[in-house]
Formats: structure tokens, C-alpha cells, sequence
């Protein structure tokens, strides 16, 4: 047993020399690719794809064109929870997605005043506003418990999605 | 050098018009005080008065926040706050208020049920400040022994059955309970009835829908028991008897719960038994005392000798009364007859001197001694109470302090008296009085009263004001008040606005309702108006045509009658729509109806306008078909009246 543990270690030092060697200059790849060029874009198709205003218009328009979809304080100087905040976004747009399934027209917009969380929401009238009004009231207790703080939906309804344009 | 060219400056401007000395001050504004210089100023009179310097104001914090929110008033093309600000989402009839409201409040149980069952999920806290409303609750009791402090627990939880029977078996094992809290455990076993409360959900939802019902047996709305009847061996009487010196407290809760639940003459042999114990009574017990009296006796004269002999009780053994006392003996008072009118103002003074302040409970008792529903009287009481309720902010103190506004609206629309109305709203607006007009149902018949008032008494321009400041944002009308705002709209003539008042019955959800609707169209057809109006009259009544054709599953089906249609037609002919009103006669036939004789005349009248003979000709068939007495006559004016060809003849 103890030599094979000498045979491995072997192995691996000769593998690492190996690679930090002039001959090669690739290394071991230890974090996750951030494709910066291609998030949050839609690509030219077809032009059978509908695609929303906020679909559209790619990351780099935002400020531009574009709004921003979570509005929170924590990025400004001396301001904390960032990482937070988005965790606590993520989660959100996850929960509004699956509790209103297939109603979503749009991106949610989360804004946080003070110690209250604003999720606005665009939906679709695809439910009886009975059944809205039991899932917003649902969504509103559960994330109220949930984050401890007073959680309100701001909710407008559309007939059909919004079609900006077909690529 | 300055003093002199202003000197020059002000020769010419006194000279010079007014209009001139404004352009040039306004010309050169940084001189203007230049033109006042001080030797022309008169020397300040020296003034012999002190200066008061005012101490200085704390505001609070939220000072700013409710000096705005005291600017902004109440939006009345927005519907209430619970709702979303969508017109998909808002409710527009009361019945889909109350779905809605009722959905989202089902949604918020069905979440509480889940952070109930789950709460390890729920543990984390982020709030500085801890906020303890947002944790997850324990439904379940946590000590599971046998003991004194598992016992507290389970009342604490409000949990009955569970603590009798806990109870039942600490006596088993032989510990001593304390006394303090086996009156607690007769504390819980006397407000609940002996039975489990039910789950916080299942309440509120019963509440909502059966709280017409409840609302006679106020006290009970809380319980599922409603004809709970304290039995022979329930465990109240148990626990009680089983305690060896049971004192004031557990007197009087055993008093209390069997006045709340009936047994108003087991609960004055308790009584007794507590005065021959020689224990005293306290407040309480006294005001469940009096609240029963009314039930044990039958003559006025008894029941009001029974109120009085308490109260001396009271006054024996050094207990004073406080403002329940007063409320109480004021609701026997109206059990009371005519010595209750007689009685109820000394007993307020009396109350007064001692420094208690009647609350709204006792004005509502006061209003309901003396205006019986159904009596005629002649009494100024409801002027006097407003004039001494007007202007002051009330807090609850008393649960029937919620009966007020209806009371008093009640009596406004019996006596038709429009201005105490007026005050009546007017208090609804002062501080804190809203949060005591009631639930839902109660503020739906509040406003349905005053507006059936303002219906009657104002003329239309005022009601039309009303009608658009409370519809549909704070009420929806039932489909009686929206009778009488018909008929006050037929009282001042304003016969035009109908069309309109068609647009909110239908929106409303009152479209299908047969006898409102026939109302409208025989208003439409009494009279002839000028074109424009009769032309509205004429989509209206297509649309109320609409209504009677389409039957969604579920809606209520009109009947077409002989008066409604021939209205129609009317209303059609007047606005010269013959290919309408033709289409409209055939529906006779169809729906087994008869036309009236004068209904075929006035066809006959504008089939001769147009000149169409073979119209009339049908006309006349088809008054034969119905085999009306009138068909000679027409024959004869048709005959008359139009160039026939032999054929026809």
C-alpha cells in the first residue's frame, strides 16, 4: 500500500512538471467560465423567435436603454449585502417563476425601500384574478416569513406578451 | 451722491404715473432699497410690549410624514387597498370583493400552514430589530409531563380539551394544582365553552360569510358553538367544584361564562352561593349579573328593580363601576320598555358624576331605547347625541361600539332627517371613528341606508355627487338602491342620464335582473324626449335586448313580458328606428306575448310616415293572428289611410 502511494505521487509530480515545463503553457483550469459575451443575449435567428423589449436589448444597453431589475442600495460606497442581495434576487425570480407558472410576461423587478421588498411583476391574464389573488397572497406571506421583512407584489396584468420584435 | 440722486429719483417717480415707479423699481431691483433711505423712514414707535419668545416645539418623527398624509384624500376612482391597481384585478360587484378579498386571505393560510408544518426552514433571523410576528409559531405543546408548568403551557395555546384533560390527570396523581392556575384553566374553559377553538383560518372565513346570522348572537361570533347550553356535567362546574376554597376570581369566571353561554339562572344561584361564602364580587362578575337580569325576569318593573338591587349590591361592597357597567345596564334598558326611557338619562348622569364618559356602545343603546323600529315618536334625541358626539375621536372600549353608525343611519332614513345624516357621515371622518363603522357587511349596510336616504331627500345634482364619490370605490350597490336612485333621477327629471345608469347596472352585475330592468325601460318609454335623448334611449335599449338574448351558464335568464316589449318597441318607434321595432313585434309571437292595442296604433302611425303599404298590411295580419278585438278599427284606418291596390284589398 505504501508504494503504490510512493508510485502515485510520483506520477503526479512528473505530470506537473511536465506541464510547468517550457514546452506547455496550459495549466489546470480551476474556476468556471463567465461567457461575458454571450449572457443575456438572444441571437439573430430565424426570425420566427418573438422576443420581449428587455430581450432585446443586450447588457450593455442597460442604463442606456434599459432599466435595471433589482434596485437595492448595497453597491454604493461604504453600503454592505451585495453578495446578499443577490442570492436573495435569484431566489425570488426562481420562487414568482414556478409559483406563477407560464403567467410571467416579463422580467420581475425587485426594489427595496428601507426594510421593504417591492417585487413587481407583469403577468399575463392566463388565471381567474381569484386564483392571482391567491397566489399573491401566498407569495407575500411565505417571503415575508421568509426573509423577515415586509414583502408586497405590485402586479399588472397583460392580455398577451409583449412582442418588441422577431429575430 | 446716492442719498441726492434717490432724493431726484423719487421727485420724478411721485410725478410720474404708478405704472412708470413699478418699471423703474422693477429696472433696477438692487437699488430698491436705496429709494428708502433711512432719513425719509418715520422713527420706529418704540413699543412698550415685551417679546414673547414661544417655547420650542418637539415634533415627532413621523410629524413631516403625517402632516402630507393629512393632504391627500381618498381617491374615489381607485378601489380598496387589499386589491391590485389593474383593471383585470379589480373587483367591480360586491360579491367579487368578497372573492377576492376571501382568496387572498386563503392564500395567506395556506402559506401559514406551511411555515407551521415546516418551521426549521424559517429559523434564520435577519431582522435587527427582532420581529417576533414573523418567526414561525408552535402549534404544538412542547412539555410533554404531567406537571403544573405543561398545564400553563396548554392554556397558554388555548387549547381546552387538552388542558381539562391534563388537568384530570394531574388530580389523578394526586399534585396539588395552585389556585391561581386552575382559575386560569376555569379562565379558558369559561370563554371558549368548553369546547376547542378551531384553527385561526377556519374562523375568519366562517366569520365572513355567516356573520349575518351571527350577528344577533354577538357574543358568541368567535365560538364554533353557537347553541352551546351549559350541560349538567360540563367541566366548568367540574373543575370548579373539585377546587377546595375557590375564590373571587373563580366565581367569577364561572358567573361570566354562564351568562355568555345561557344559564342565566344558574349564574344567580352562583351568585348567592358566592355572597353566602362571604366573598365579594368584582366589576365583572357585576356586569354579567346585570347583563342577565333582563332573562330571569318578565315585567319591566321587575327586571329594572333586579338592575337596580345590583348596582346597591355594588355600591355595599365598595366595587366601582366602570364604563361596561354603564353599557350594560343600558342594553337591559332596552329590554325595558318604557321604564328604560324613563331610567336611562338619570342612569348616564349618575355614570357622569362618577367620572365614567359614555363610549359610542352607550349613545347606540340610547339611540335603541328611544327609537323603537317601527314606532312613530317624536323625540329630539338623535340632535342631542350628535351634538354631543360631533367633533371627538373615539377608540374602541366596547364591542358594541361598532353598532353605532348603523344605529344612527338607521334612524336617519326612518325619521328622513337628511342634515343628522350629514352629521352622522361627518363623525365617520373625524380621527380615529373610521375603524368603528364594522367588517364589510356592516360598512355595506351603512352606506347602503345613507345613500337610500340621499336618494330620497336631496335633489339629483347632490345625489349624482355622492353617487360618483362612493360608487363603486367604498360601495356597490344592491340592485334596490339602485331603484331608488331611479326613481329619484324620474323625481327630478333627469331622464337623460339613464343610458349611463344602464353602463354601471351592467357593470355592476345588475343587468339581469328582471324587475329593474323593465323598470328602466318603461321609464324610457313613458315619455317622448327630444332626438338626441331618444336616440340614446334607442342603443340602450338594444343593449338591454342584448341581455335578455344571451345566456351565459350560470346567469340568471330573463323572461321577455308583454309590458317590457312593447316598451321596447316604443322606445324604438320614438326614435324612428322601424326596421328594429319590426324585428322586436315578431318576438311577440315567438315568446307567446300579446301587443297591446295602442302598441299596433302607434306602429300604424309611423308605417304611415314611411308610406310602406305592405308593412301595414302585415300589420294587420298579424293583429288578426292574435285575434285582438282592435283589428276592425285598424282594418278601417288602413283602409283609409293608404292607396290600396285591389290585390291587397
Amino acid at each position: 500500500m505504501a508504494t503504490s502511494l510512493v508510485r502515485q505521487t510520483k506520477l503526479l509530480s512528473i505530470v506537473t512538471s511536465q506541464l510547468s515545463s517550457a514546452a506547455c503553457f496550459r495549466n489546470i483550469h480551476c474556476t468556471a467560465a463567465c461567457l461575458k459575451n454571450r449572457a443575456a443575449r438572444i441571437r439573430v435567428a430565424k426570425g420566427d423567435k418573438p422576443v420581449t423589449y428587455e430581450q432585446a436589448y443586450h447588457p450593455h444597453h442597460i442604463g442606456h436603454r434599459k432599466g435595471w431589475l433589482s434596485q437595492h442600495t448595497s453597491n454604493l460606497q461604504g453600503e454592505d449585502g451585495a453578495a446578499e442581495r443577490v442570492v436573495e434576487d435569484v431566489f425570488i425570480r426562481r420562487f414568482m417563476y414556478g409559483t406563477f407558472h407560464g403567467c410571467l410576461a416579463d422580467e420581475i423587478v425587485i426594489k427595496r425601500r428601507g426594510n421593504l421588498l417591492v417585487i413587481c411583476a407583469v403577468m399575463i391574464q392566463k388565471l381567474l384574478p381569484s386564483k392571482f389573488y391567491f397566489l399573491i397572497g401566498y407569495t407575500e406571506e411565505l417571503l415575508s416569513h421568509f426573509y423577515k421583512c415586509p414583502v408586497k407584489i405590485e402586479m399588472q396584468t397583460v392580455e398577451e406578451k409583449v412582442v418588441y420584435k422577431y429575430l | 451722491m446716492a442719498s441726492s440722486c434717490s432724493q431726484a429719483l423719487r421727485h420724478h417717480v411721485c410725478k410720474s404715473s404708478r405704472i412708470l415707479r413699478v418699471h423703474l423699481q422693477k429696472a433696477w431691483p438692487n437699488r430698491s432699497f436705496v429709494l428708502n433711505p433711512a432719513a425719509d423712514q418715520q422713527p420706529a414707535v418704540s413699543s412698550p410690549e415685551e417679546i414673547v419668545i414661544p417655547k420650542k416645539k418637539t415634533w415627532s418623527k413621523e410629524a413631516v410624514l403625517q402632516a402630507l398624509a393629512s393632504t391627500v384624500n381618498r381617491d374615489p376612482t381607485a378601489s380598496d387597498y387589499r386589491f391590485q391597481d389593474d383593471p383585470y384585478l379589480t373587483p367591480k360587484t360586491s360579491s367579487e370583493f368578497k372573492l377576492f378579498s376571501l382568496s387572498q386571505e386563503s392564500g395567506r393560510n395556506a402559506a401559514k400552514y406551511f411555515i407551521s408544518t415546516y418551521p426549521k426552514y424559517f429559523q434564520k433571523d435577519y431582522a435587527q430589530p427582532h420581529i417576533p410576528c414573523l418567526m414561525p409559531e408552535t402549534l404544538e405543546a412542547q412539555l410533554e409531563e404531567v406537571s403544573e408548568a405543561a398545564l400553563i403551557e396548554r392554556i397558554q395555546m388555548r387549547k381546552v380539551k387538552a388542558a381539562v384533560d391534563l388537568y384530570d390527570q394531574l388530580q389523578q396523581a394526586g399534585t396539588p394544582v395552585s389556585l391561581d392556575v386552575t382559575n386560569q384553566l376555569l379562565d379558558l374553559i369559561c370563554f371558549y365553552g368548553d369546547c376547542d377553538p378551531a384553527q385561526e383560518n377556519v374562523p375568519e372565513q366562517r366569520n365572513e360569510e355567516t356573520v349575518g346570522q351571527e350577528n344577533k348572537l354577538s357574543h358568541n361570533k368567535r365560538s364554533p358553538c353557537l347553541v352551546f347550553s351549559f350541560r349538567e356535567n360540563n367541566n366548568a362546574e367540574r373543575v370548579f367544584a373539585l377546587l377546595s376554597e375557590p375564590n373571587t376570581h373563580s366565581y367569577s369566571a364561572l358567573i361570566r361564562g354562564m351568562v355568555k353561554y345561557g344559564a342565566y339562572s344558574k349564574a344567580f344561584s352562583t351568585y348567592t352561593d358566592l355572597l353566602n361564602n362571604q366573598l365579594k364580587a368584582d366589576v365583572s362578575t357585576f356586569n354579567a349579573l346585570i347583563t342577565a337580569a333582563p332573562e330571569v325576569k318578565e315585567k319591566y318593573n321587575e327586571k329594572w328593580e333586579l338592575i337596580v338591587d345590583l348596582l346597591k349590591q355594588m355600591a355595599e361592597q365598595k366595587v366601582k363601576p366602570n364604563l361596561l357597567t354603564l353599557n350594560a345596564v343600558l342594553k337591559a334598558l332596552r329590554r325595558c320598555g318604557t321604564v328604560g326611557k324613563s331610567q336611562a338619562f338619570p342612569v348616564i348622569s349618575e355614570m357622569r358624576a362618577l367620572s365614567i364618559d359614555p363610549s359610542l356602545a352607550s349613545y347606540n343603546h340610547l339611540l335603541s331605547i328611544f327609537y323603537k323600529p317601527g314606532h312613530k315618536g317624536q323625540t329630539d334625541i338623535l340632535q342631542e347625541v350628535m351634538n354631543e358626539v360631533s367633533g371627538k375621536s373615539f377608540t374602541p372600549q366596547d364591542p358594541d361600539d361598532a353598532q353605532f353608525f348603523i344605529t344612527a343611519v338607521r334612524i336617519c332614513l326612518d325619521t328622513k332627517d337628511i342634515e343628522q345624516a350629514y352629521r352622522v357621515h361627518e363623525l365617520l371622518g373625524v380621527g380615529e371613528n373610521w375603524r368603528l363603522l364594522g367588517n364589510d357587511f356592516q360598512q355595506n349596510i351603512y352606506h347602503a341606508r345613507f345613500f337610500s336616504l340621499l336618494c330620497m331627500m336631496e335633489n339629483i345634482d347632490v345625489v349624482l355627487k355622492w353617487y360618483r364619490d362612493l360608487v363603486p370605490s367604498v360601495y356597490y350597490p344592491s340592485s334596490n338602491v339602485m331603484r331608488d336612485l331611479l326613481q329619484a333621477l324620474d323625481t327630478d327629471n333627469r331622464l337623460d342620464l339613464i343610458p349611463q345608469i344602464w353602463k354601471d347596472l351592467k357593470q355592476l352585475g345588475h343587468g339581469n335582473r328582471q324587475t329593474l330592468v323593465e323598470e328602466l325601460l318603461t321609464l324610457m318609454a313613458r315619455e317622448k324626449q327630444n332626438q338626441e335623448v331618444q336616440e340614446t334611449f334607442a342603443e340602450c335599449a338594444l343593449d338591454i335586448k342584448k341581455m335578455y338574448d344571451t345566456g351565459d351558464r350560470g346567469k340568471v335568464m330573463m323572461s321577455w313580458t308583454a309590458g317590457s316589449l312593447s316598451d321596447l318597441v316604443s322606445v324604438l318607434l320614438a326614435a324612428q328606428r322601424r326596421q328594429d321595432a319590426w324585428e322586436i313585434l315578431k318576438l311577440f309571437k315567438t315568446h307567446n306575448r300579446v301587443p297591446s292595442e295602442e302598441l299596433l296604433d302607434k306602429f300604424l302611425t309611423c308605417i304611415k310616415e314611411s308610406g310602406d303599404v305592405n308593412q301595414a298590411l302585415e300589420l294587420v295580419q298579424i293583429s288578426a293572428g292574435f285575434c285582438l278585438p282592435g283589428t276592425p278599427k285598424l282594418i278601417q284606418r288602413v283602409q283609409q289611410e293608404f292607396l290600396l291596390s285591389e290585390q291587397q284589398k
